[in-house]
């Protein structure tokens, strides 16, 4: 007899697949990932511009990248440092 | 011709793989030594089928039925996203902030993991445990080479640069896989950390200019800004490794 299991395991299989990706994607650092998104923005918006496109979206890389590892190490410095990767599913 | 942006795309194809095939092989070579090797080598070469399958699939049908603009923005994006992540836990790992990584260290938690576990036989012969370990392990490594493998091939939407990102793929895991093959020990003197710190630049240059590309950038000097704006992240990050270097020295001065 068919009963709730099939679209229950469905459900599953779909919440996984988002959550593996999200996992693989974001990880620990939502901050890059909301980043990256708004650098893309920023570029679309300013692409007529052949200075302020490619100068803009650099500062916002150097920004994100310096911003990411000082709030990582205000973290790391409360807890000591981290010797694993616990909780990143990320493979960086 | 080979032009330098292929020269580029190879090199950074191979070290991203070199860098994944290498913990790759620390959980293959954990599960064969404690487990048996027929179902560890059985679960990494099906994992290695199905990466080749997604590549030869996905890769091909994104070539044909996506348009170039939009596959440079999601690619670019995908891949500003990956060389980011590597490029700021690199960062730390040269700081002092995170622990190296450490191919022993995983190699031996692998072991004490799959030591304690039961033999679970399959059809007589096989370990379900080793299969699966390896064929997990092997699938989650090569998931983000696949991942950059597909990225690199699309972004000029030619079946050349595909073929060209697999090769390098490719050579990068043969040549891990055959120095595995005969030390029979983790990679430990592989410089991973450093390895990881190029590859976060190659891919965050590469993915910054794709994503540009797409909605429409226009990058002065055309191919040639990748080199300038591979200068211009790569100094940047020495900077910062100089500065927060000094922050964690600082910090573990004032801490007993």
């Amino acid at each position: 007899m068919p009963s709730g299991k099939t679209p229950n395991a469905v459900w599953k299989g779909v919440k996984r697949f988002f959550t593996f990706w999200k996992d693989f994607l974001v990880g620990d650092s939502p901050v890059l990932a909301l980043g990256v998104i708004v650098i893309l923005c920023v570029a679309y918006l300013l692409r007529g511009s052949t200075v302020l496109a490619p100068v803009s979206t650099i500062i916002l890389v150097l920004v994100l990248i310096t911003f990411t590892v000082w709030q990582k190490t205000k973290v790391r410095s409360r807890h000591a440092t981290i010797d694993t990767d616990k909780g990143d599913k990320t493979s960086a | 011709m080979i032009d330098q942006s292929t020269v580029l795309l190879f090199i950074t194809v191979a070290l991203a793989s070199a860098v994944e095939a290498t913990e790759a092989l620390t959980i293959i070579l954990a599960s064969g030594i404690t487990r048996g090797w027929r179902s560890t080598f059985e679960g990494a070469l099906l994992a290695l089928a199905c990466l080749a399958v997604i590549v030869g699939v996905a890769g091909t049908a994104l070539i044909y039925y996506v348009p170039l603009y939009a596959l440079r923005i999601v690619v670019g994006t995908l891949l500003l996203i990956f060389g980011l992540q590597w490029l700021t836990k690199a960062i730390l790992r040269q700081t002092g902030f995170k622990a190296p990584h450490d191919e022993r260290d995983i190699y031996n938690k692998e072991v004490a993991t799959l030591s304690t576990g039961k033999k679970g036989i399959l059809h007589g012969q096989r370990d379900s445990l080793a299969f699966a370990i390896s064929f997990k392990g092997v699938l989650l490594e090569g998931m983000e080479v696949v991942m950059i493998v597909i990225g690199f091939g699309l972004a000029n939407g030619s079946q050349n640069q595909l073929r060209t990102a697999a090769l390098a793929a490719l050579v990068a895991v043969a040549v891990m896989t055959a120095i595995g093959a005969v030390v029979a020990k983790p990679l430990t003197k592989v410089p991973e950390n450093y390895m990881k710190l190029g590859v976060g630049n190659l891919l965050t240059v590469f993915g910054l200019f794709w994503m540009g590309e797409g909605v429409g950038v226009q990058w002065p000097l055309g191919d040639v800004f990748l080199l300038i704006l591979l200068a211009i992240i790569f100094l940047a990050t020495l900077g910062l490794i100089a500065y927060f270097k000094r922050v964690h020295e600082n910090q573990t001065e004032v801490e007993p």
